[in-house]
């Protein structure tokens, strides 16, 4: 694996971050969350026990996802919905330009 | 009945009645995005017409049954052409033949251009329609998927079953202001029927109590209708259009 420098580095993590706050107000904006984006922690549950989200919360962000990332999401992949961050990479790994 | 700002997609739009539900969306205002298998002159024909009644519409090559093409053609239209208002399901084939010498290609090969097809195509238009918060789905069955046909099991399982996926995803979308309904033509005259056995044919229309086969506009009107917001409370439902030949 190369070695990336210091800049590229901190470029990564730069767009790793905006990634993760684009999907907290994302999740917020199109499920009409009364909370601030904010407060959703990278590695919270976001279903379940998390933000108490149902399965028609479910499919409002796979399609809310599909629309801004051009990233699809069956149900048999659910599990990148366990945190912010699994959802992140599920994203950075599936992404069409 | 259309406001110009809708975008539609038929498949199979390259003949037929494909061919009269693009015409006919086109010159009410709609643009039409065409979906054809292989036939790229009788395409480029309905383009023309089209184009002649200053409507506009743009055409993909897409084999509906191969879901990354299906993919790939919505990416495309949302990119190009923006998000899909109106979905028109009328890709079809027929594969005839009596149920003991079927063979298994026979019947996957129908069920899969207009069962999976719709499905397919259906999936992905509704996430578009479902970020507008509106739309309107026409899928093109057949009366032989109500009444059943003799020598089309195969045909007329894939049209129930159309049939049957309307009337859910009907109940399925309609929160997000997303209309489903059907369309069940009788005997119409297109290549299908040219190809029917001319003997056979004319026994059927001396059933048909308009006595008659039925045009393509004639379906296509019905399907206008359906994709307009004159149909606002009209969803999960299915519309013969058969000149009176089946009763339902």
């Amino acid at each position: 694996m190369d070695m990336l420098t210091y800049e590229e580095t901190k470029e990564q993590a730069l767009k790793r971050k905006e990634l993760t706050e684009r999907l907290k107000e994302l999740i917020v904006e199109r499920l009409d969350l009364d909370i601030e984006p904010e407060l959703i922690t990278d590695d919270q549950p976001i279903f379940g026990r998390g933000l108490g989200l149902d399965s028609i919360d479910a499919l409002e962000l796979f399609v809310a996802i599909e629309d801004e990332f051009n990233v699809t999401v069956f149900d048999d992949n659910i599990e990148v919905f366990s945190s912010i961050n699994k959802l992140a990479d599920y994203i950075v790994e599936n992404q069409e330009e | 009945m259309f406001s110009g700002e809708e975008l539609a997609v038929v498949t199979g739009a390259s003949r037929g009645i494909g061919r009269a539900i693009a015409i006919d969306l086109a010159r009410r205002g709609v643009t039409t995005v065409l979906t054809y298998v292989a036939n790229e002159e009788e395409m480029g024909k309905t383009l023309q017409q089209i184009e002649e009644l200053g409507g506009r519409a743009h055409a993909y090559q897409v084999d509906v049954s191969v879901e990354k093409e299906v993919q790939q053609f919505f990416r495309n239209i949302k990119k190009h052409h923006g998000n899909v208002n109106i979905l028109v399901n009328n890709s079809g084939i027929t594969k005839d033949g009596f149920l003991p010498l079927m063979s298994s290609t026979k019947w996957d090969d129908v069920l899969n251009v207009n069962l999976r097809g719709t499905y397919l195509c259906t999936r992905e238009a509704v996430k578009q329609m479902m970020v507008q918060k509106k739309g309107a789905i026409v899928n093109i069955a057949s009366t032989s998927g109500i009444s059943g046909t003799s020598g089309q099991t195969n045909y007329a399982a894939s049209k129930g079953g159309m049939i049957a996926f309307t009337k859910s995803i009907a109940q399925e979308a309609a929160s997000y202001q997303i209309r489903a309904n059907a369309v069940a033509p009788g005997f119409i005259e297109t290549d299908m029927t040219k190809s029917m056995d001319q003997q056979t044919l004319k026994q059927m229309i001396n059933l048909i109590p308009l006595q008659r086969l039925g045009k393509p506009k004639e379906v296509a009107k019905m399907v206008s209708f359906l994709s307009s917001n004159d149909a606002s409370y009209i969803t999960g439902k299915v519309f013969t259009v058969d000149g009176g030949l089946i009763n339902g």
